[in-house]
């Protein structure tokens, strides 16, 4: 019982941080039909900017955070609308080519940069662990697993109750009519593509604290980014939470009860069987199924 | 207007026939002219392997300039220069694989291994079918020199022995001594053949041996795997694992509260990014390493392992690890075979390599039939005080073991 307890509680907290490397990527999907192969490589750039800054300035990841939040906003804005805009509206093959080149030339960029070598951020309490039981809560997991639910209602808050993310909202539903009622699309795109690459770069900051970090690492995380997003569904700003807890839930079962060689094919088994069942994702919204028949 | 395209077309031809004429004509060259002799390697320059990539072309370059400075390689009664061509594989098998056929291609019969198991499992095969010559230099896995292959020789100790290694220092050196010990494996060729040399080497010392937890390669969260051996309580965690999961046994332990009385990793602790990406967690991990800079033997090109180390942090400003050392070994390899059979030819130098047998500043050099160097012995070293200190075997050991280890 305490071992399903743990695995449980790990799971949970793992799921948490993919849910948050997952957020941005489900956002620009969602509002702007675009896959962000960068994404991934987003995730590490925020790793490298919060853990510059703490080697420089010595800052705590939980404020080298905002550090990275603000770099990745800028670039973001800044490459959507000087680079992915051009070809926005082209079919999502090409938009595909243009992410996965983006992704190349940031990841090789920082082995020229940094030489691949692996770095973390160490901090004296983020490895601690609250003891409840028999269970152990690692502080750091529990404080990025708390930060990826406070990104998601903050997300949704500024979506629902926000003009801006009314414009976001009605851009990615028809860009058309909203352009038609004077909401200008290129820098709707351009400030969602800066948000998603925000929320990126706060997921590199937390996993730099957790864990490590290389630029190899960038397609394993656009990987859990793709897999979490289809998961929880489009449309929905918690479907990406969902995904994330849903994945990190299953995982930690996995292990602890099967081989543990056999986690990706569980997880992977999972996608195929939610998409059978539904095809929008759990928490998808049905119009935007069709994104996901790429 | 059309006079102009046939214009642009005849020039196309006509260069590509220049260009196709200049490759049929290094074919027939086996990758050497008079003074110059070419050896190809494919190497992940990017990729996820991009780290240890660099390492290992670090090592490969060194001797490139060693061997130069020197003169070139004696062949006859002429002196051959080394020329490296390196490509990148990006990390994949299948890219090596058909990087090592261009060089075939290209007439480059002797090549250098990619770094890393998998690569050079792939490489091997190409190079056993076009009857190019390979040293293998990180490719440790005992599969590779178990298909019957004659043409690929590995100048590191294998797959087998880095986990063995640790058990038998442990045995030798820590007391109390372990009695139970537990192995972490990532699910890779490699790591398997880690595993079962230790497994092996562990029921032979009369260790008990509790069920070893697997996890996929490169995972970062063996949460899963802890849990399980923390209920088994072991004395010793082993991970046959690779960098990221070996911080992530050592970081996810403190998390779960795990705590043998120490833990031993394969291929991580001996690399400086251990030490600082952990802090005083690294301390007292042991590791194995293929190379350390206090072993025997010397040889006439590099000196003792020591003059190795000194020349290579005055080139790279950093210090040498395994990786480049074993690189440099195999590329020393094919240029002492090289000189032993006075010829460039692919055939002449696998026998010399086949027959190959002295001492170099990484240890003795001499393959059994199957291509494994069999006769070099792994050393045991431990983080102490942010350092990868050499503890096992004796000759080579530079401060006792700390133990219990775990910090």
């Amino acid at each position: 019982m305490n071992a399903f307890l743990q695995s449980t509680v790990y799971g949970l907290l793992q799921g948490g941080l993919l849910a948050l490397v997952a957020v941005g990527f489900s956002l620009v999907w969602g509002v702007m039909n675009v896959i962000n192969l960068a994404h991934g490589a987003f995730v590490v750039v925020g790793a490298y900017v919060a853990w510059q800054l703490n080697e420089w300035l010595g800052l705590d990841p939980f404020i080298a955070m905002f550090g990275s939040m603000a770099f990745l906003f800028v670039t973001g804005y800044l490459v959507q609308r000087l680079l992915v805009n051009l070809v926005v509206n082209a079919p999502v093959f090409i938009t595909l080519l243009l992410t996965f080149g983006l992704d190349l030339l940031l990841t090789n960029g920082l082995i020229m940069i940094y030489s691949g070598n692996y770095r973390a951020i160490n901090t004296s309490y983020a490895l601690k662990s609250l003891a409840l039981g028999g269970v152990r809560v690692p502080v750091g997991r529990l404080l990025g697993c708390l930060l990826a639910v406070a990104c998601s209602l903050l997300l949704v808050s500024l979506m629902k109750r926000t003009r801006t993310g009314l414009a976001i909202a009605a851009t990615g539903m028809d860009r058309g009519a909203a352009r038609l009622m004077g909401i200008r699309a290129r820098h709707i795109y351009a400030l969602t593509f800066g948000i998603a690459a925000a929320l990126a770069g706060l997921a590199g900051a937390m996993l730099a604290t957790v864990g490590t970090f290389s630029p190899a690492d960038a397609s394993k995380y656009t990987l859990f980014s793709f897999v979490i997003a289809v998961l929880g569904g489009l449309g929905n700003m918690y479907g990406a939470l969902a995904g994330g807890l849903l994945l990190g839930l299953v995982e930690s079962w996995a292990g602890q009860y099967l081989s543990g060689t056999l986690v990706n094919a569980v997880a992977f088994g999972l996608l195929v069987l939610v998409l059978v069942a539904r095809p929008a994702g759990l928490l998808g919204r049905p119009f935007y199924e069709s994104r996901l028949e790429v | 207007m059309k006079v102009r395209t046939t214009t642009v077309a005849v020039t196309a031809v006509l260069a590509l026939s220049l260009a196709a004429c200049g490759s049929k004509g290094s074919r027939s060259t086996s990758g050497a002219d008079q003074d110059q002799l070419t050896i190809g390697v494919s190497m992940s320059l990017t990729g996820s392997l991009a780290r240890e990539g660099l390492l290992t072309r670090s090592g490969y370059e060194f001797c490139q300039q060693v061997i130069n400075g020197k003169g070139g390689i004696p062949v006859g009664d002429r002196k051959v220069k080394l020329n490296l061509v390196f490509q990148d594989d990006t990390s994949s098998p299948d890219t090596a694989a058909q990087l090592i056929d261009q060089y075939n291609d290209k007439g480059y019969k002797l090549v250098l291994s990619p770094y890393g198991s998998a690569a050079t499992e792939a490489a091997a095969a190409v190079v056993e079918r076009n009857g190019q010559v390979m040293v293998d230099s990180l490719g440790a896995d005992d599969t590779i020199f178990e298909k019957g292959y004659r043409r690929t020789f590995g100048v590191l100790s294998p797959g087998s022995e880095y986990a063995a290694s640790i058990v038998e220092a442990l045995h030798d050196l820590a007391k109390p001594t372990p009695k139970t010990v537990i192995f972490l494996s990532a699910d890779d060729g490699f790591s398997k053949s880690v595993t079962t040399g230790g497994e092996k080497a562990a029921r032979g010392l009369g260790m008990t041996v509790l069920p070893t937890q697997f996890f996929p390669n490169g995972a970062s969260d063996v949460s899963a795997a802890l849990s399980k051996a923390k209920a088994l309580h072991p004395d010793v965690i082993i991970g046959s694992v690779h960098f990221v999961e070996g911080v992530a046994i050592i970081k996810q332990s403190k998390e779960l509260g795990v705590r043998p009385q120490g833990f031993g990793e394969t291929v991580a602790p001996p690399t400086p990014d251990f030490p600082q990406t952990l802090n005083e967690l690294a301390e007292g991990v042991l590791g194995s390493s293929q190379w350390v800079s206090s072993g025997k033997g010397s040889d006439k090109w590099f000196g003792t392992s020591a003059d190795y180390a000194t020349a290579y942090k005055a080139k790279f400003g950093e210090d040498a690890q395994y990786h480049a050392a074993s690189a440099s070994a195999a590329c020393l390899a094919l240029v002492m075979a090289v000189e032993k059979a006075h010829s460039l030819q692919p055939d002449a130098v696998r026998d010399a390599l086949a027959s190959l047998d002295t001492p170099s500043f990484f240890g003795p050099i001499k393959f059994d039939p199957t291509g494994k160097n069999v006769t070099k012995q792994m050393s045991v070293i431990q983080i102490q005080h942010g350092e990868a200190v050499p503890v096992w075997p004796a000759d080579v050991a530079q401060k006792p073991l700390i133990w219990p280890g775990a910090a």
